[in-house]
Parts: C-alpha cells; sequence; structure tokens
C-alpha cells in the first residue's frame, strides 16, 4: 500500500493528474466559452449547435469541432522557413506554461489513513500521532521556497515562442509580431514582478502553496475570506491583474497579433501547430487565473471551511492548532478534500471568466500606450505598494518575522 | 501653402497651434492635449465599460430569450422585460418573416386551357437590366395566338429582382409574386428557371390581355380583344 501512496504522491502523477483533470479540459472549454460569452455581452447567441447525435450542451462540444478540424488540417510548411526552429516555436510557447503549473497548489494536503474521520486540527499542528497523517498527498507538484520567482523565471520563457515563430517564419508580419511581443514584455514584466512583492511581504513567503494556506495572518483562520490577500493588498491586485493580462497577450494588449496590421507571429502557421498556439494562449488564461487565485483569493480554501469542518464565529489558530470559539460542523477529511478541490476550480474558472469580460469590454492599446502603462503608472505604483506595505508591516505588525 | 496648412490643423482635433514667433515662421507654441488625471490609469473607463458589458451578459445569460414575434419587432421598445436582448434568429427552425412587398422568385402565369400566356413580345429581355431573361419564340400554330416562346429562361444567378419584367409585359404572362427566394442550388445549371418550372408555379390568370384600349377614358365597355380566343373569361 505505501507504494501506491508514493505513486500518488510522485510529481509527475500529480502534474498528469492536474492537467488531464483540470487544466486541458478548462482550457479546451475556454475556446468556446469565450466565444458564448462574447456574444452574450454582444447581445447575440455565439456558438449553439455543435453535437454528438442528440447530445449537445448548449454547443459545448465546440471545442471538439475544433480540435478535430485542427488535427486533420494540412500541416503546411512555407519555403524558406528555418525549419527547426518554426518546429520548436509553438512547444516553446507551450511547454513553460505547463511547467509553471508545477508551483500551483490546486488542493490541501491528503492524509490517505483518516479519510473517513474528522481530522483534528491540534494534532495536525503539534504533529502528535504521526500515523494518522502518514503517507500524505500534497496536491501541488513541487513546494519550493522560491515558488512565485520561479513562475516569473518560467513563463518568461513562453516569450521565446512568440519571438522564434515570428524569427523562423520569414515573413516580415511574422518578425514585426515577434519584435512586439518581446517589446510587450520589457512593459509589463518589471511592473508584474514588483506588484506582488507586497503580497510576499504580507504573508512573509514567496511559496503560493504557504500563501494559500496560511494567508495574511496565522491568528486567523486560513479559510476566513478577511484574511485572503484581496482585502490587505487591493492595489497589488489590480496591478497584478493588468500585467497579467498583457501577459496573455490578449485584448486590450493584444500587440503581438493584429488582424487588420500584422497578422502577428503565427501568420505562417496552421493546423496543430496554430492550435498550439492557440491553446498556450488559453491555458496561460487558466494559469493566471490560478496564479491569482492562489494568492489573492485563498486558492483551495472554501470559506470558513477548516480542516475539521464549517466554523463560523470562531478561528483556528494556525501555529498551535486550538481552535476558539464559534459552531462547528464537522465533516470528514474525504468530504473536505473534495469540497476544496471544487472550489479551487470554481475560484479558477469565474477569474477565467473575468479575464474574458476584460478582454471582450476594452478595446487594445498602442504599443507606446502600453509602455507608458507599464513604466509610468504600473511600476511606480507598484513601488509606492511595496513601501507603503513595507512601512505598515515595519510600524504596525512587529517588523519582520524571523523564521 | 502655409496658411492654409495653418487652417487644416485648426479645423482638427488635433495638436493646437496657439501662436506664430515673428522671427522664424517654423517655431510656433503648440498646446499639447494631455489625459486628465483621472484618466491616466484607465481604472474608471474600465469600470463603466466593465459595468455595461456584464450588465449585457448577466440579462442575457439569466433571463429566458425573447419570443420570435418581439424579435420580428426589433428596435420596438420591449414589452416582457424579463426577456433577455438577443436577437439571433435561429435559422433553420425559424425564418425572418420577408417584407410584403418582397418579390420572389418569377412565374409564368396560364390562358384558361392551360397553354402559356406569353405571347414572345421580347418586352421583358429588352427591359431587362440583367440580361437574365432568353427566349427564343416559335409558331404557336393557334392563328388568334401567332407565337409562344419555345424556350423562356430566367437566370436567377443573374437576376437582380427589380421586378422591371413584369411592369414591361402586356399580357399579365410573368409575375414575380411567389414570395420565395431563389434556392441554393449545388449545380450553376440548376440555377436556371425554365419555362416548366415557372408554370409549374402559375396559375389561370383571368386578365383582359390589352386592356380597355381607346376607349379607356370615357369608361366605356371593354373593348373585346380583337385577338380573341382568351377574351371569354371574364
Amino acid at each position: 500500500m505505501d507504494i501506491v501512496y508514493k505513486i500518488l504522491d510522485f510529481p509527475a502523477t500529480k502534474w498528469v493528474f492536474l492537467i488531464i483533470a483540470l487544466v486541458m479540459p478548462l482550457a479546451s472549454i475556454l475556446t468556446w466559452m469565450e466565444r458564448r460569452q462574447s456574444a452574450m455581452m454582444q447581445d447575440r447567441l455565439g456558438p449553439n449547435r455543435a453535437n454528438i447525435g442528440p447530445i449537445k450542451l448548449k454547443g459545448i462540444l465546440h471545442f471538439v469541432a475544433d480540435a478535430v478540424k485542427m488535427i486533420f488540417k494540412e500541416d503546411f510548411i512555407p519555403a524558406n522557413v528555418h525549419r527547426g526552429l518554426f518546429a520548436l516555436a509553438p512547444i516553446l510557447s507551450i511547454a513553460p506554461v505547463f511547467i509553471a503549473f508545477a508551483i500551483i497548489p490546486f488542493g490541501p494536503t491528503i492524509y490517505p489513513h483518516s479519510l473517513t474521520s474528522t481530522l483534528d486540527p491540534t494534532l495536525l499542528a503539534t504533529g502528535q500521532s504521526p500515523e494518522l497523517f502518514a503517507d500524505s498527498i500534497r496536491l501541488q507538484i513541487f513546494q519550493i521556497d522560491f515558488g512565485l520567482i520561479f513562475y516569473f523565471a518560467v513563463l518568461t520563457l513562453a516569450n521565446y515562442g512568440g519571438t522564434i515563430a515570428g524569427w523562423a517564419s520569414y515573413n516580415k508580419w511574422a518578425l514585426l509580431g515577434g519584435l512586439r511581443s518581446s517589446s510587450q514584455m520589457m512593459s509589463y514584466e518589471v511592473a508584474m514582478g514588483i506588484s506582488l512583492m507586497g503580497a510576499f511581504l504580507v504573508t512573509g513567503s514567496l511559496e503560493p502553496g504557504a500563501i494559500a494556506t496560511i494567508g495574511a495572518s496565522t491568528s486567523m483562520s486560513g479559510s476566513n475570506p478577511l484574511n485572503w490577500l484581496w482585502l490587505w493588498q487591493p492595489v497589488g491586485l489590480v496591478l497584478f491583474f493588468t500585467a497579467a493580462i498583457a501577459e496573455t497577450k490578449r485584448a486590450p494588449f493584444d500587440i503581438p497579433e493584429g488582424e487588420p496590421e500584422i497578422i502577428g507571429y503565427f501568420v505562417e502557421y496552421s493546423g496543430l501547430r496554430w492550435g498550439l498556439f492557440f491553446l498556450a494562449e488559453f491555458i496561460e488564461i487558466v494559469f493566471i487565473a490560478a496564479v491569482i487565485c492562489t494568492v489573492f483569493f485563498g486558492g483551495w480554501q472554501v470559506p470558513f471551511l477548516d480542516a475539521d469542518g464549517f466554523r463560523i464565529g470562531g478561528y483556528v489558530d494556525q501555529i498551535t492548532g486550538v481552535s476558539t470559539g464559534g459552531s462547528v460542523w464537522y465533516l470528514p477529511h474525504a468530504i473536505v478534500v473534495l469540497l476544496q478541490f471544487a472550489a479551487f476550480g470554481i475560484k479558477v474558472l469565474l477569474l477565467c471568466w473575468f479575464q474574458l469580460a476584460i478582454r471582450w469590454t476594452l478595446p487594445r492599446f498602442r504599443a507606446d500606450q502600453l509602455m507608458n502603462l507599464g513604466w509610468k503608472i504600473l511600476l511606480p505604483l507598484s513601488l509606492a505598494n511595496v513601501m507603503v506595505t513595507a512601512l505598515i508591516k515595519l510600524l504596525f505588525m512587529g517588523g519582520p518575522e524571523t523564521p | 501653402m502655409s496658411a492654409s496648412h495653418d487652417h487644416h490643423e485648426d479645423a482638427h482635433d488635433g495638436p493646437k497651434v496657439i501662436s506664430v514667433a515673428d522671427r522664424h515662421p517654423r517655431s510656433r507654441t503648440i498646446q499639447v492635449v494631455r489625459p486628465e488625471p483621472r484618466d491616466v490609469t484607465f481604472l474608471a473607463a474600465t469600470a463603466k465599460g466593465l459595468g455595461i458589458t456584464l450588465k449585457h451578459f448577466a440579462r442575457n445569460f439569466f433571463l429566458p430569450l425573447k419570443s420570435a414575434k418581439d424579435r420580428a419587432a426589433a428596435g420596438a421598445p420591449q414589452e416582457d422585460k424579463w426577456k433577455n436582448e438577443i436577437e439571433t434568429v435561429q435559422y433553420p427552425e425559424e425564418k425572418v418573416t420577408y417584407p410584403e412587398r418582397f418579390r420572389g422568385l418569377h412565374r409564368l402565369m396560364m390562358r384558361d386551357d392551360g397553354n402559356v400566356r406569353c405571347v414572345a413580345c421580347m418586352c421583358c429581355p429588352t427591359v431587362c437590366p440583367a440580361h437574365c431573361i432568353t427566349i427564343i419564340p416559335e409558331e404557336a400554330g393557334d392563328k388568334n395566338v401567332e407565337k409562344r416562346p419555345a424556350v423562356f429562361e430566367i437566370d436567377e444567378l443573374r437576376c437582380v429582382v427589380c421586378g422591371l419584367c413584369v411592369e414591361a409585359c402586356p399580357c399579365d404572362a410573368i409575375r414575380m409574386d411567389t414570395g420565395d427566394h431563389a434556392k441554393p442550388v449545388e449545380d450553376r445549371a440548376n440555377a436556371i428557371e425554365t419555362k416548366e418550372s415557372m408554370l409549374g408555379r402559375g396559375i389561370r390568370s383571368i386578365a383582359v390581355q390589352g386592356g380597355e384600349g381607346p376607349n379607356w377614358k370615357s369608361g366605356g365597355p371593354a373593348q373585346p380583344p380583337h385577338r380573341g380566343g382568351h377574351g371569354h373569361d371574364h
């Protein structure tokens, strides 16, 4: 039995589970959801016909039709392209997003030996009766101390996909698109990194798992929505959201693509290679939603659901595990885990929906407008956010924590 | 040239020339319009825009579809405020009702005996602006009729549905009142309407050929049709 738990806790297993159970279905459905939602926002109906026999589901199967079409389209490689880089570019743009998902905690830690019983937070915090908590499965692929820095580093590589695609295509428009893709990265990347530093200061951690579990203060339950960082870092949230939309290369910041002028860095691509760029864009949306959800909205936490059940009015001290006051509705561990995993999915879906809403509301920015926004507004604001957060932390919350 | 250029700039919303220096005609003071401080971050505009789009989304997402009747009266104030605003017509199940004066496909009318009323006078191919009508006349065999079309074809791909052929017809042989639009075809040849297909849509016409003749002003009795043969049907 031990070997089963070992396999389940193996990073590759969790990665496959995360990609197959959450990321790919969400990204595929987003391709349909975007058309459907934009139609709803514009008083239209959107695609609602795709069906397999009588199974119609309001056209949600549209992504299957899209996928089948892309697979069977001709894989056309124009003359004079750099064949190696041309083939490499779609992979370069989709792989970093998959890699970056390694840091996202998509559920709580599962303790297989106490699935049917109610967890005791005190025992969990003090480390007594370790046999109950043995063979734990942490629903996070890599727990690394520099988690969000890892995400910045890896997702920046995705830009090479676009740039290399533009260069390898032997096409002036594609090259312009690729160049714009890298110049756009110059605009948002600095502000994006610094806008999260306030959150790092508040929680004292760079590790998304810790940020999601603990929240802003250890003397409140991690599941208390007031403990989530949207309340403690509202400026950081807005700044990071703006920069993250620029990261996904979609409207209002879809400068690398432009249907009326340059088509974009993937102008020479067709079939499944183009589909990979398309999918990478949607997976990035899911990823950005997952990061925002983890950092600012408590990750997999269900409001007021602690490890032992719903607790109204009281709280669990996160260091000692002692629960104080309130009325508790105890739930078995398995139910709690399921609820929390579902909460993560729902939060990510809602944040994806909000990104689509922004994409279909705002007109696009010019490249110089994005430069102005990134360097003259986002960067000073995020620096000021860091300063103010640090000052408040120093003056009112007892200075830096010593781990 | 310079003066007209200045005027051109003033007329537009672009940079406004406030003053021109005396010493050098090219040095001038230009007023630069910068966005208001509240507009710089785009936050207010974003929130306002999101408010509008999300209002539409919520309404269209949660409220039921309008009925086909409500959609037909597009633009009219909505009667039921608990219906959404989607105007899409679900085509194969629902169809847009055509306006009353929509003409549609041609049809050829028949005499009492079921023969085609057309006398191959060639008025309609002459007036047709799209040159889509082909008529090859032949002897009718009936000395009262003299001519009839051996071939009467209309290329519906060229027809512009102007209705001039109907106005030109002296004997009510061709009408455009079916209200059907041209059917989609897979082969261009199938888009050509033949005499038989247009007669298939036609009915017997009781119109008197030739009208009332020279006595139309006095309102007297209609002149008997001088060629006869089909005037006895009124």
